[in-house]
């Protein structure tokens, strides 16, 4: 299925935040892929540098930001060296975005027909007619009730469901190759949502666009992704198969993120607590940056981040696991 | 059965949208015409809340859930309808009246950003609702209690001369529990105490709320659009729908065999780790506006089983076989 070049690939990406007394480092390390078609869920808490890796996909790090190292290699270019003007030819045409709230990505001013058509002239020499035309198609895609009143009304005058179903209708007028989704449905209510992940999961798989899919729901990551990644205070601490790493977290983080809900704990009984909270960039913790969280922490964590290690298909950056692994692996030998 | 802690009869919220006399005045067909408009928040809502029991209100944003919250509190005064504590009425109370009762009565809020006085430490946080209820005690005395309240929700007791923005969300929302419990309540009102919190952070939450009602011996009416949540945390489930209390059962019945349409559409959008794909129930348009009630029964213009007596007449809420309280003519008439 694994075609040979991945559509996106991420290297060892730094993004670092110049402020006063230095800088903070707030991703460090990062490398993962993108699949054509693939559906990739990035989780972790607030802080952890999600949104981040999200924005710097498509180099839209603002000032103090800046990406310190690393390459993201999209068709085997990189988007980390490019100019502005070669980056707007992709951003909003091949990797489109998807954020958290609609109120603030649609233009509150100009009509939904407008911003649509201003998006599709802005790559493409069209006229007006046809990228309306355009417009209405996608907005049909969206199962947007009555479309053709839609392309005259404002945000205003939609619902906030409404509102995200025209932002993905926006996201997908240039059939994109890439959807980047940050948190897109943490602002609307659990039917909505449900409406919306669903929707989003009919069109890519009808069209064939990966998914890179932000939020912090690990229920939303099971039910629409194919693979995931966790992070940790600006790093990937695991990766892999989605259902792998549900149903058989590695790392003690994971874990604890997995045991720490709800629905995993007997209703009535006390639900399994990670001490403590994330770090803030500013002190991160040396060696590996769960430590002071983690119970099976030894000197070696305290010093050293640990370098990934594979379990089944899933990779994982922690000593606890590498160790097993590693006895597992001498028992195997002592045994033939 | 013992008589209940908190009764709640027949209440009704209306907020008035048109401001003054001369704003409701119209000129319209050449006559003036007084024209009021109102959001219906709550209407006739009936509940009762037993002594140590955790009843949650569930519902989706504008369903009303926390206008009841803040009506039971006496932050809102009721349109219609009473509010009783231990047997009393309380709604009506002026004065010194109220004050036995703020004493027993304790509310969490949902931003601990917004609910803690920025100016003030947490010591004088935590020692005013002290020296408001209880003037007699002397300053050691409210300083040891202070000094107790801050152990039993971990928060140590050193920390006292520090301001809330110092302290992360989730120990901020410790020191918000740690306020209302200075005063030993009785029983606590907590509108979403952590919807605002990470997911390791909500289970910490969620686990101390749990050790106070045990050790404490506390009522709970718990605020939540967060049904996993409800699940593990509740003892009865209220499901709110426009103003409107559709289902009302023990936790373990709600979730186990839901009858309202409404609430096993609710229950089908919670993203399950489980779940490969979302799998849930589609509800036709949206959740009309509160200022213009559909007549019958809230939900009939989104059900899939309503019918003509559903458009005209409200349904009450009716005990079923199961034990649930369901106000739904399909169910009452077995077409559900």
């Amino acid at each position: 299925m694994k075609s040979n070049t991945p559509l996106l690939e991420v290297k060892d990406l730094d993004v670092r935040f110049a402020v006063r007394g230095g800088d903070l480092t707030a991703l460090r390390g990062i490398s993962f892929s993108l699949d054509k078609g693939e559906r990739l869920g990035l989780v972790g808490e607030s802080g952890a540098g999600k949104s981040v890796a999200a924005f710097s996909i498509l180099n839209l790090i603002a000032r103090p930001g800046y990406i310190a190292g690393g390459q993201i290699l999209f068709d085997g270019r990189d988007l980390a060296a490019m100019s502005e003007r070669e980056l707007r030819k992709i951003r909003g045409n091949r990797i489109a975005m998807i954020f958290q709230d609609p109120m603030m990505t649609l233009n509150p001013v100009l009509s939904i027909g407008t911003q649509m058509v201003e998006a599709i002239k802005a790559h493409r020499r069209i006229s007006t007619k046809a990228a309306r035309e355009i417009a209405l198609s996608k907005l049909r895609k969206v199962q947007i009730p009555s479309p053709e009143k839609r392309l005259d009304q404002y945000p205003h005058e939609l619902s906030g469901g409404m509102r995200q179903r025209v932002i993905i209708a926006i996201a997908l007028l240039l059939d994109p190759e890439i959807i980047v989704a940050d948190e897109p449905t943490t602002a609307l209510d659990v039917t909505i949502q449900a409406e919306i992940m669903a929707l989003l999961l009919d069109l890519c798989e009808q069209e064939n666009v990966a998914l890179m899919l932000i939020t912090h729901d690990l229920g939303v990551v099971s039910q629409v992704t194919q693979r995931m990644l966790v992070m940790y205070s600006g790093r990937i601490i695991e990766q892999g198969p989605t259902r792998e790493v549900i149903n058989d977290a590695q790392h003690p983080y994971t874990q604890g993120l997995i045991n720490a809900l709800p629905q995993m704990g007997e209703p009535g009984a006390r639900l399994f607590q990670i001490p403590g909270s994330m770090p803030s960039l500013k002190n991160v913790p040396s060696g590996c940056p769960f430590h002071p969280r983690c119970s099976f922490a030894t000197d070696q964590c305290r010093q050293t981040m640990p370098e990934y290690v594979r379990s089944g298909n899933v990779d994982v950056a922690c000593y606890e696991v590498s160790n097993l692994i590693e006895q597992e692996k001498n028992m195997q030998e002592a045994g033939s | 059965m013992t008589s209940p802690l908190v009764e709640i009869r027949g209440l009704e919220k209306r907020f008035d949208l048109t401001g003054g006399l001369l704003e409701q005045i119209t000129f319209q067909n050449g006559r003036f015409r007084r024209r009021q408009e109102a959001v219906h928040a709550i209407n006739g809502v009936d509940l009762q809340v037993h002594k140590g029991e955790a009843l949650c209100v569930v519902g989706e944003s504008g369903c009303g859930k926390s206008t009841v919250a803040r009506t039971v509190m006496g932050l809102l005064s009721p349109s219609a309808g009473e509010v009783h504590y231990g047997g009393k009425r309380i709604d009506n109370l002026k004065g010194r009246d109220v004050l036995p009762y703020r004493r027993k009565m304790q509310m969490i809020f949902q931003n601990p950003y917004a609910s803690l006085n920025p100016r003030m430490t947490i010591q004088q946080t935590l020692e005013e609702p002290i020296h408001f209820h209880h003037p007699e005690l002397a300053r050691d005395e409210v300083r040891s209690k202070v000094q107790e309240v801050m152990q039993s929700v971990g928060i140590d007791p050193d920390w006292g001369s520090r301001f809330g923005h110092e302290f992360s969300g989730g120990q901020r929302q410790r020191i918000a529990i740690a306020r209302a419990l200075a005063v030993d309540p009785e029983f606590i009102v907590a509108d979403e105490p952590i919807s605002a919190l990470d997911v390791s952070i909500q289970a910490q939450v969620l686990n101390l709320l749990m050790d106070a009602q045990e050790t404490r011996n506390l009522t709970y009416l718990f605020i939540t659009h967060d049904l996993a949540v409800v699940e593990h945390f509740g003892t009865r489930v209220a499901v709110m729908y426009l103003g409107r209390v559709c289902e009302l059962a023990d936790t373990k019945t709600l979730f186990s065999e839901p009858r309202h349409p409404y609430t096993q559409a609710l229950l089908s959008a919670i993203p399950r780790l489980e779940d490969d794909r979302p799998s849930h129930i589609r509800l036709q348009g949206e959740v009309p506006t509160p200022v213009n009630l559909p007549s019958g029964c809230v939900f009939h213009g989104r059900c899939p089983y309503a019918n003509e007596r559903c458009r005209q007449e409200i349904p009450r809420l009716i005990a079923t076989d199961g034990g649930a309280q369901v106000a739904c003519h399909a169910v009452e008439e077995a077409r559900l």
